[in-house]
Order: C-alpha cells, then structure tokens, then sequence
C-alpha cells in the first residue's frame, strides 16, 4: 500500500489585477510519498485552483524556472520532496511557499526576472574570445585541464536566481547589488583563458554595488541548488583586483588597511579605518553615523593598542599569503 | 513591429540562428520570441554529448564514418544528404562554439576530450561532464546577450502567418498581459522543440514539448514529416518520466515484477536486463499490460532493483542515479526497488524541411527536434540532437539573413489578430465544461496503449479514434482562470490544442506503416520493408482538421540499404 498523508499547503497568493496586496491561501490536500513540491502545487493547480499560478518547465532540477520559497528558502520545488521537506521544517503536515525575494511579483509565485538579465548585461556576462570573426570555427583553443578546473563549478549555474533571493546585500540595496550569480559568470568569464576582457570587466565590477560590496554571509553558497562555492569566485575576482593592481576602490583600500592594521596592531584601527578606505571627504561623510554610534555608546579607541597574540596573528596573515601566492 | 527575421524559440537552435544571422548581418532586425526565459530552454537537459569526428580521442575517425552511423542508427530513413552536411559541419561548429566560450571537458593536451557513446563506431562524443546541453545553452545565451539580441521572454506562438507561400510572420500572445500582437517578418524560424510531451505522465520531457511550432504550421496547411517516430527509453522514472540509465542495469541491477519474478528471463534469457533498449521496453510494457505491474496513484509499473548491489556499489559506482531517485521518486535505491516504466523520450518527426531549413513556405524555415531534416529517420543516434541544432540553427540563421535582405517588408492584417482573439475567447465561454487535465490525462495514456512501445494496426486505429474523440471533447474544453495576467491555465489549453492535432498524425502514422523500423516497432509486421515501405510520411491537416497522409522518397547517397544489426 501506498503511504499517503493529509497536507496543507499555505501559498502566497498577489494577482496584481485584484488584490492589493499578497495573502496566504491555504490548500488541504492527500498525497502519496515520493511526491515533489512541484507535483504537488500542479496536482492543486489541476484539481482545486486552476488559478494558482507558477513557472515550471524541466521538471528534472536542470532548467531553473520553478525556483520558489519553500518553508522560507529558496529553492527547486522540482527537486523537492514534500515529506522530507515535512521531516526536515518543524510542522508534521504544512508548508510555507512564497515567491522569490528581491524580485518584483508578477502573480502568486511567478516574479519578473528581468532585473538579473539586466545586470549580466551590465557586466558583461559572456566571453570576448581572442579568436576573430573570420577566424571562428577554424581551430580549436587549447585549454589545459588545470585552466579549466577552476570555471568547472560555475559553469554548473542553472540561473534559477535561488541565491538572488537569498542575498542580504541585494535585499539592503534595494536590489542595487551586482548579486552572487552575476559575480559567479563575472569570475568564470575572467578565468576564462580564452576571453581578452577580464581588466575592462573588473573595472565595472569594483564600482559601486559592485563586489566590494558583499560582507559575506554565505547565504548564496548554503541556497545555492547546484553547490557552487560561489563566495570561492568573489574572492577570486577581489584577488583579481590586486593581481591587476586596482587597489585604488573603497573596496580595496579598505582591504589593504584591513591587512594592515591586523598586521601592525592584531586587530583593526576603526577611528582611522574609514578615513583609510573613503577618503578625507569620504569619511567626513560617515562623520552623522560616527555620532549616531557614539550616543548609543559605541565608540572605538582612539589609539588602539596592539593585542598580545599578534605574532600568532602575523604568523597566520603570512600563512595565508604564501599559500595564495602558490595558487596563483 | 515588422522585422526581418522572427524566431519562435530560444533553444540552442533559435539562438544560434539568431546570432549566426546578427554577425553575418548586423543592420537586420531580428525577434526572438519563446515562451520560456531562453536559459529554460529543452536544449539545457541533453547531459550526454554532442557528436563532431574531431579525431581528438581517436586519431582514425572521420567524417564519412560520422555519416554512416547517423544514416545506420537512423535505419536508412535520415536524408543522406542532410546527414552528410550534419557531419561535414560538426568540427566547425563544435570549434566555433568552442572559440565563443563553451566549456568543454578537456584531454590531457589541451583539446576537447570525447568519449564513446551509444550506435558511435569511434570516440565522438564531445561533452562538459553531464552538462553539455546546459552549458551549450548558457553559452549560446551569453553571446546573444553580448550581441544585443532583442528577446521577447514569455509570448507563447499562437499562428504562423503566410499568403500565397511567402512569410508574413507569425501572432503571439504575451503571457505577462494576455495582449495578442503581431510580429510581421519577412522570414520565419521555427525552433519551437519536440512534441514528445504529448504522452504526458509517459514521457521524459519539459512540460512545453507540446509542438506548438509544427502545429502552428499543420494549421497553416504546411506538411508534417515522419510523425510515428518517437524515441521510448525503458526505465523512466514512474512520476516525471526522467530516465534511470542504462548504466543501473549495466551494473547489475534486476528487472522484477509483482510475482518478484526476473520476467526478462522470458524474453532474453541469455543477455537478461541488458538485452537491446527496445526489447526490454517492450518485455517491461508487456509485463504491465498483462497485470504483473505494480499499482500506484500515478500509474502502473515495474521494480528496477538494485539493492542486491549494496550500499557501497550503489554510493561510488551509481551516485547520480541514486540521487535522481531520491530527489524525484523520494526513493533511495539501497533500500527501496526503482519504480520504473517506459517513457518517451525523443521526437524524430517534426515539419517537413530540407538541408538548407526551408519549408514549402517562402521564408519560413524549421530546425531543431521541431523539425524534420531529416537526419534523424526512424532512430536518433545519441549526441546527434544537439549537434542538429547547432548545425541547422546556424544554416536558417544563414539562409533568413540571406533572403529578408532581398524581400519587401512584411504586413499581417488586423483581421487575423480579430480571428485569434476570438479563438481564445471561445475557451471562455459558459457551455465550456471539459477539463483540460482530464484530456491530457486520457490523451497520454492513449498514446502510450496504442501509438508507444506496442504498435499494431488494430491498436493504431483504436488510437486514432480515441484521440479524434478527445479533439472532439477539447472544444468544449474550459479555461477556469479568467485572470488577464501571467495566464498559465490558459497556456496549458493552448499546449493541449497543440498535442491533440499532432497526436492525430502520430496514431495515423503508427496505424499506416507496416513495417518496423527504428523506433516503429509493430508486433503484427515485425521486420523492415525496403520495398514497400523506405519513403517518408507526411502529413497535412485540411481546414476541417482532417489529416491527410502522403509519402515522400528518401535521399539516398553513397551508403547502400543494408540490415540494421549492432
């Protein structure tokens, strides 16, 4: 016999045409084990509300469209299977779906991704191959294993936006933010021994919003539903920037007095640290936060002694640059 | 808008015909429209590879052996000459993809690595591990993006517009508003996809392989080409059709009934579960149908058992199978046996077209699983579907770009956007009452019983007429949502409009050839008939909805018919 359970499934529902704003519908429904999220929401689509609405396509966790909230994250509901999905979130018997976060909302789970194209246009998301016109299809280019290894996983990136959704920084930008996967293709084109653009790349990629930006949460890299090691290619592009020498960005003087401090102190100077990375006229832009800070009592040293374990610190910073050198 | 080329489709074939078509000229307007974002596309789930006689592996390959295994595997029924201009081209597409950026695994020295692969004599098959369509895909994207392609994401094709045999473009619906819209074109490419979705619960593909493009071409009264052929694989998985590959047999595991019986010791005692695909496919449907299946809410089936393997086997030799199970089935094959039945897979048949893409339409072209080149005949190799839509989308991009800088603009009048509108309207009306679940339900199970593994004359016609009467119920079937945005309701009515007319040519083909060959497979006249039956079937709808059929002669070329043996 078939194992089969009552479940509810609370939907967030937003017909722009009707509703003013998103409600939760609630659906009650048995099915059977072995069932996926994506199966399910078609099963009430095709016998209770043929009004619920969603993108799906593949069906098989390989084309991304039916990239949704399930239980709060974001995720294939394709790939999904509703009773571990049950074992796994606290309730026996409901789920939570929602849309993706940081996108407009269309209708009920279907959100206009038009923005995340437009940002891998701004970015340049593509190789600029050395090969000219004339010349295509005419010889291959010789790439070593050991070159490509390092765009493998990206090229793993099935654009179902589960990491835009996620994204902490996007969602503080009002959706500003390059985002992880924009910076993901950006790392793979760069690494990409075949591509001539990657300074002309990394110019706009170090602007504002850009991948200073990221303050690294991990939330893309635990979301992500190919497991990419996406934070692996913003760190990548932000060595880039020193390799090439573009040090002169917030980002990257804030990474270099960063190292410093921790190298001359063992921890950071934050009285001079945003003088370091803006600028005088920079900083004296930060000078109403720096109040705001001081009145709720927050107030750093301002001349910070050095901590008494930074031998061990400077002996861990040198570790790492030596093993960064050798990478490269 | 009036454009010089209009694409339906952005596949691997739609976009590289577009970007073929920008780069060889860029003053052209050009539209792509799909009702899919272009990353969604089919062409994202062909994992295994695509073939092009490199000679990179293996130093004795070649081109003409390229030829003869797809005319071989396609049992004599592929065009020799479209199949030669398929392999002649495969190095210089798969190195112009190369240089644009695809990431394809590598050999030692640097170049693409390929692996052998199924009907291949020689190591052929360039890939990106089990990636290669995706990456394929991603690529083509990317550098239509660099190009400035101009995508209409999400309009679903409703008509192909032609007067007199010249193009007019064709009308489409967007979904986001429902506003019907004409998009005039001097040339049109259909890259729309296969139609294998039709079997519904007993098929592998993407749930919009509803064949609109060859659909919308019946109704334009263009032809059909060798419908009946339809690729199955024998294990898919029982709930979303996705393929259990052979490598879980290859390793050892059990083909087992509801009476725990290892039935493939009836049908091939000596080879068992690894006998040829088509024998087990039908010992497995034979099993069901003959009630030694297994019962579940989402149909009947068997159990592929590996557990007899172990844990450990199972982890390092079989991980991706095992997590296919459990992602989609909830089914971990160390403890539990597969539920699998046979699903179809791939669509050989698609609209008539010949090497250069050209219909009989002026203007209109066809590539890619929509179409019918034909190189594929009566059995597609593996590896050669996405080597089709690359060669072929390059060559419409090529040959639209030629003629729309050659042709006057093209105008579509407002009378057939008044006539489409009224089509859909119809589906609201309040004597609707069919529901469209129900059709597509009985419509896949129809198909998989009378025009799948098992075919026969008699189970062709029962066929035929159980489809006619579920176009007949489709009339009066209902759209519920009467929301004007983001549609999907609707959408499915108009994919199931599709099926159904090409439904009719699939059965009516499967009743009409007597003989087997490739894929047909007809227990009544179980060999091959050269004499009688080497010539392509083409079908063309009246506009009455009546299908008419007809035969066409195949090209031959250097290669001789000979007996198809493995």
């Amino acid at each position: 016999m078939e194992d089969k359970r009552e479940i509810t499934f609370n939907v967030l529902c937003f017909n722009p045409e009707v509703d003013e704003k998103a409600y939760f519908k609630s659906y009650d429904v048995v099915l059977e084990k072995g069932i996926t999220v994506l199966r399910a929401l078609n099963y009430i689509k095709d016998h209770v509300d043929p009004s619920l609405t969603l993108r799906f396509f593949c069906q098989a966790g390989i084309c991304g469209s039916c990239a949704i909230r399930i239980n709060g994250v974001s995720k294939l509901a394709c790939t999904t299977q509703v009773w571990e999905e049950l074992e796994v979130s606290k309730s026996k018997d409901t789920i939570t779906v929602e849309p993706l976060r940081n996108f407009e909302v269309m209708r009920d789970l279907v959100v206009n991704i038009d923005p995340m194209v437009e940002k891998l246009k701004k970015y340049k998301s593509w190789v600029i191959p050395a090969t000219k016109d004339a010349d295509l299809g005419k010889k291959e280019c010789t790439v070593m294993p050991e070159e490509f290894e390092p765009i493998n996983p990206a090229t793993d990136c099935i654009l179902c936006a589960a990491c835009y959704s996620e994204c902490t920084i996007n969602e503080g930008s009002n959706q500003q933010f390059i985002s992880p996967l924009v910076m993901l293709r950006a790392y793979r084109m760069n690494k990409d021994t075949r591509d001539t653009v990657g300074e002309e790349r990394l110019k706009v990629l170090v602007e504002d919003h850009g991948i200073w930006d990221c303050t690294h949460c991990y939330r893309c890299v635990q979301s992500c539903v190919k497991n990419i090691p996406i934070m692996d290619a913003i760190q990548g592009l932000r060595e880039e920037t020193f390799a090439r020498g573009m040090t002169n960005s917030e980002g990257a003087r804030h990474a270099l007095a960063f190292k410093d401090d921790t190298m001359k102190l063992g921890r950071l100077n934050e009285f001079t640290l945003p003088l370091r990375t803006l600028g005088m006229f920079g900083a004296v832009g930060q000078i109403p936060f720096a109040i705001k800070m001081g009145l709720k009592g927050r107030v750093p040293p301002l001349l910070p002694h050095k901590i008494s374990t930074r031998k061990q610190v400077q002996t861990m910073l040198e570790e790492v640059e030596r093993d960064s050198k050798k990478s490269h | 808008m009036s454009y010089d080329i209009v694409i339906v489709g952005a596949g691997g074939g739609g976009m590289y015909a577009a970007l073929e078509a920008v780069r060889r000229n860029p003053a052209l307007k050009i539209a792509v429209i799909t009702k899919v974002y272009p990353t969604r596309s089919h062409t994202s789930a062909a994992q295994g590879g695509v073939n092009a006689a490199l000679a990179n592996t293996d130093k004795s390959d070649t081109v003409d052996l390229h030829i003869f295994d797809t005319v071989k595997g396609s049992d004599y029924l592929a065009d020799q000459d479209s199949a030669a201009y398929l392999c002649e081209q495969a190095p210089i597409l798969i190195r112009e993809l190369e240089n644009l950026g695809a990431p394809f695994s590598r050999l030692a020295d640097g170049s693409i690595a390929q692996r052998p692969f199924g009907g291949a004599s020689k190591y052929r098959c360039c890939y990106c591990a089990d990636k290669t369509g995706l990456t394929i895909l991603q690529t083509l994207y990317e550098q239509c993006l660099r190009y400035g392609i101009q995508f209409f994401n999400e309009y679903f094709l409703l008509s192909l517009e032609q007067e007199d045999g010249v193009a007019k473009g064709v009308i489409a619906l967007d979904i986001r508003t429902s506003k019907i819209r004409k998009f005039e074109g001097k040339t049109v490419i259909l890259a729309t996809g296969g139609y294998g979705k039709m079997y519904w619960h007993r098929s592998s593909n993407a749930a919009g392989l509803t064949g609109d493009g060859g659909a919308a071409c019946l109704r334009a009264g263009m032809a059909l080409k060798d419908m009946e052929f339809v690729q199955f694989h024998p294990t898919g998985l029982r709930k979303s059709g996705l393929l259990v590959t052979e490598g879980a047999r290859g390793e050892g595991g059990y083909l087992i009934n509801n009476k725990g019986e290892r039935f493939m010791s009836r049908y091939a005692p000596e080879k068992m579960e690894l006998g040829p695909r088509d024998l087990v496919s039908r010992s497995v449907e034979t099993e069901i149908r003959e009630g030694r299946g297994f019962d579940s809410t989402a149909g009947q089936y068997i159990h592929l058992d590996l557990r007899h393997l172990g844990a450990d086997l199972i982890k390092s030799r079989l991980p991706q199978i095992r997590e296919l199970c459990i992602q989609f089935e909830g089914v971990d094959p160390i403890n539990e046996p597969i539920p699998i039945r046979p699903t179809a897979h791939y669509s050989m048949g698609g609209i008539d077209c010949n090497t250069a893409c050209e219909t009989s339409v002026k203007g209109v072209y066809a590539v890619g699983e929509g179409a019918c080149v034909s190189v594929h005949g009566a059995n597609r190799l593996g590896g050669n579907s996405l080597l089709e839509i690359l060669v072929f989308g390059k060559r419409a991009g090529m040959e639209a770009a030629d003629l729309a800088s050659k042709l006057p603009a093209a105008k579509i009048s407002d009378q057939r956007l008044k006539d489409q509108e009224e089509h859909i309207a119809g589906f609201y009306g309040k004597n609707q009452a069919e529901r469209y679940d129900v059709i597509r339900t009985e419509l896949g199970t129809s198909l998989a019983d009378n025009a799948g593994i098992y075919r026969s004359k008699e189970l062709g016609e029962k066929g035929l007429s159980e489809i006619l009467a579920l176009r007949e119920r489709f009339k009066k079937v209902k759209v519920a949502d009467h929301s004007k945005t983001f549609n999907t309701n609707l959408m499915q009515v108009l994919e199931l409009g599709n099926m159904l007319d090409l439904a009719v040519c699939v059965a009516k083909g499967a009743a009409a050839r007597e003989e087997s060959r490739g894929s047909h497979s007809r227990i009544d006249f179980p060999v091959r008939d050269d004499q009688n039956w080497h010539k392509h079937s083409i079908f063309h709808m009246n506009a009455e909805g009546e299908v008419s059929l007809s035969f066409k002669p195949v090209t031959m070329g250097k290669f001789e018919l000979q007996e198809r043996k493995y």
